[in-house]
């Protein structure tokens, strides 16, 4: 059994890792709430975006320039297959829709293999300047960039919230979450409410593709898959609660790396995502049911 | 419909789709994703220009043109080609592309320079996604669509193990970069390079001359993990000292939890020792540089895949004397010798395919095609299957002017020609052989060196290597 100084560890690098999976977690079910669309392509878009600064910054461009870039580039990715897809596939199932975006996926996955082919030797890494200082934390370096992972998270979470109940916008796209026709017929304008959320989406999917970039590796498949945590996340959110999905994506982040030193467990703690995320629906399908019995009962 | 259910029709749409999905990406990034050939044959054009000097990596090096590769320098061949052919990993998050890329950049100089007698060498590199029916198609094809009479420059994860029936059944004698064990333990397969089981046998027995209480031995969770870790661990066993075996799976996603346990598991008067390719290694070692934990231990080592400049200057001087590197092939930093200065001088002016530079994996597709190149020039006669695959046996003693030892094919039941190493470590932005870190033998505590050395002896030290 690991002593408490070990797991102390853990602990630490699990929040920053849960940090950045809460980044991603509650872009995807704020786009989800406003469009109902599961949007898988986050990761590679983030990851695209990353490799693009990692370009620049090779160019010589100057490093605040490159990091603009690849946030503007995931806005501006996600808002055009917003624009362009969305729309088309308001109608359809929820399945369907997700899947489409599983076609961005592929295509942006692609075009990074061929751009940006495995190396023999040489390795691509972005670094940004908060790595560079911190502080010690169970004598562990914790370094700015990860703190600004993690409070992002929160920053996120608790901004999204206010947002979604305060703001005109962020109530439009609450009532279209519940009926997207009723709420056009109501007079909202439903594709300017759609274009915002998609490509908030995409701003938050560039902002978590640097620090992923930068606080995981710089490779295509990492960055483009890293997402299915978050989804996990969101999933055991139901895809509605802001709140559920920053916390459960902290307590993904946290399990997987408190796993690591137990060595029975270490080389399944990848797993972590999906145990959590089924047992999550379990319990909640069971709960449902149990209610259900008991209000017919009754 | 009412809302509740609607909500949860969603939901559950939802489920359905990411676990569906979640499915389907990750078949995506493990399966096979082309068996396009890359086929690329080398070019056959003139280069009369003056050739270059050699890289600016070594300042003292002399100035070496690569028409010396050639045996009519400036005289481009033009006769019939001679194919040979290579399979190579080429995927996500490991390539060693740049070893046959680099043994393609030597035959286009050879080509350039008078070719095989006049024939220019054709080379076709299949490229593999660790998918056993894939590679098993491509050396067919090789064999049946592209009629290679040799093959060279292998280096697969798995190759070895799905093909080496096939080959020994043919009669091709392969000259490659071994990684599975049947690249030493079968008959017809010798590597220039030692793999990562015997490289790690050299980091851990470098490391040992460090007197660590413990090694922890951290290896990329690929096929052949139990093999690779044998050799290890049967050298500190032998020198007492406690080993603890690791693994992480590539791409190494979560750098940061795999470097804390192996600080933790080594402790402070422990070894850390690396088997991964470079781009897992630099993560694993700039995670402990992030938290500031790399001091934890009281040494890092690492097989030969970190032996890059990249990785010395990614790091930084915080590694200099830190970080001790199993070196398969002469360090080529501050070698200043002709075959040297010949590699980087090829590798300035057709090797612009070679992605990593100057490093290991280039001077095995460099000794690779070298040694393939010795052997055809031996043929009397056509260059048949068996004429060119009998040639490449009966390489003897052939000083490759990379590896400590002269390198022999023979008739040997397994081939392991490269059983002597040097050890290099960082030094400001550079790989130099560490103190101590000269040629050594690989211990024969190994089982498996001890009985290639009983079948094919000791190599004498080939003096042109350093």
């Amino acid at each position: 059994m690991p002593s408490w100084s070990e797991l102390s560890q853990f602990l630490v690098s699990g929040l920053a890792l849960g940090g950045v999976y809460a980044l991603s977690g509650v872009g995807l079910v704020v786009l989800y709430r406003a469009t109902g669309v599961l949007f898988l392509a986050f990761g590679a878009v983030g990851a695209m975006g990353a490799f693009l600064t990692y370009e620049m910054i090779q160019a010589s461009a100057p490093g605040w320039a490159a990091w603009i870039v690849c946030i503007l580039f995931g806005g501006v990715v996600t808002l055009i297959y917003g624009m362009i897809f969305g729309p088309a596939l308001a109608g359809r199932n929820t399945l369907v829709r997700a899947v489409a975006t599983l076609g961005l996926t592929l295509i942006l996955f692609g075009a990074m293999e061929v751009l940006w082919p495995p190396t023999s030797g040489a390795v691509r890494a972005i670094s940004l300047p908060t790595d560079n200082s911190g502080f010690t934390l169970f004598g562990l370096q914790v370094t700015w960039t990860q703190v600004i992972a993690l409070g992002a998270g929160v920053v996120l979470t608790v901004a999204t919230g206010l947002f979604l109940r305060y703001t005109k916008l962020g109530t439009a796209m609450r009532a279209m979450a519940n009926d997207r026709e009723i709420t056009a017929t109501l007079g909202v304008p439903v594709r300017r409410v759609e274009a915002a959320a998609w490509f908030g989406c995409g701003i938050l999917a560039g902002f978590a593709g640097l620090l992923l970039a930068d606080l995981v590796q710089l490779e295509p498949a990492t960055l483009t898959f890293l997402v299915i945590s978050s989804l996990a996340a969101a999933l055991i959110a139901r895809l509605r609660s802001i709140t559920v999905t920053f916390v459960a994506a902290i307590v993904i982040g946290v399990v997987h790396d408190l796993l690591t030193p137990f060595t029975a467990l270490t080389n399944y703690r990848d797993m972590t995502p999906f145990v959590l995320a089924v047992i999550a629906l379990l319990v909640v399908s069971r709960h449902r049911t149990v209610m259900t019995r008991s209000r017919e009962e009754a | 419909m009412n809302r509740f259910e609607h909500r949860r029709s969603r939901l559950a749409g939802a489920a359905v789709a990411v676990i569906a999905i979640g499915g389907v990406l990750a078949g995506c990034s493990s399966s096979s994703s082309s068996t396009s050939s890359t086929s690329t044959p080398a070019s056959t054009s003139s280069s009369s220009a003056p050739a270059p000097t050699s890289g600016s990596a070594s300042p003292t090096s002399t100035a070496v043109t690569t028409s010396s590769c050639g045996t009519k320098p400036g005289v481009a061949a033009t006769g019939t080609p001679i194919n040979l052919g290579s399979i190579v990993t080429d995927q996500t998050g490991t390539s060693f592309a740049d070893i046959a890329n680099m043994a393609n950049a030597y035959f286009t100089c050879v080509n350039a320079n008078g070719g095989i007698n006049g024939h220019p060498i054709k080379y076709f590199i299949e490229k593999e996604q660790t998918n056993a029916t894939q590679i098993a198609s491509e050396a067919k094809q090789l064999v049946q669509s592209d009629h290679v009479v040799g093959i060279v420059g292998n280096t697969s994860i798995i190759e070895c193990s799905v093909d080496h029936t096939y080959w020994e059944g043919l009669g091709y004698y392969i000259i490659d970069s071994g990684i599975a064990p049947e690249c030493y333990s079968t008959s017809h397969s010798a590597a220039v390079n030692m793999g990562p089981r015997y490289s790690s046998d050299g980091a851990v027995q470098y490391a040992l001359t460090q007197h660590p209480s413990k090694i922890v031995f951290d290896q990329a969770n690929v096929p052949g993990t139990t093999y690779i870790a044998a050799g290890p661990n049967a050298i500190a066993a032998a020198a007492k000292v406690p080993i603890t075996d690791m693994t992480a799976t590539p791409p190494v996603a979560d750098a940061n939890s795999v470097a804390i346990s192996l600080v933790d598991a080594a402790g402070k008067d422990g070894a850390v020792v690396l088997n991964f390719t470079p781009p897992d290694a630099l993560a694993i070692l700039g995670a402990a540089q992030k938290l500031n934990i790399e001091d934890n231990v009281k040494l890092w080592a690492c097989s030969t895949p970190c032996n890059t400049d990249f990785l010395a200057t990614t790091l930084g001087p915080k590694w200099n004397n830190k970080i001790f590197v199993n070196a398969e092939l002469t360090p080529p930093d501050k070698t200043n010798t002709p075959t040297m200065n010949l590699y980087k001088a090829i590798l300035k002016q057709y090797g612009s395919a070679v992605t990593g530079g100057i490093g290991s994996f280039s001077q095995m597709g460099f000794v690779e095609a070298e040694l393939m190149v010795k052997a055809l020039e031996s043929v009397t006669g056509s260059y048949t299957v068996a004429s060119v695959n009998a040639a490449i046996k009966g390489l003897t003693d052939v000083n490759t002017g990379m590896l400590c030892q002269q390198w022999s094919y023979g008739s040997y039941s397994s081939h392991i020609p490269n059983n002597e190493d040097y050890t290099v470590t960082a030094d400001n932005g550079q790989m130099v052989i560490a103190s101590n870190g000269g040629c050594t033998p690989i211990s024969a505590v190994d089982p498996q060196i001890a009985a290639y050395r009983a079948e094919a002896g000791t190599a004498p030290l080939d003096p042109t290597s350093t």
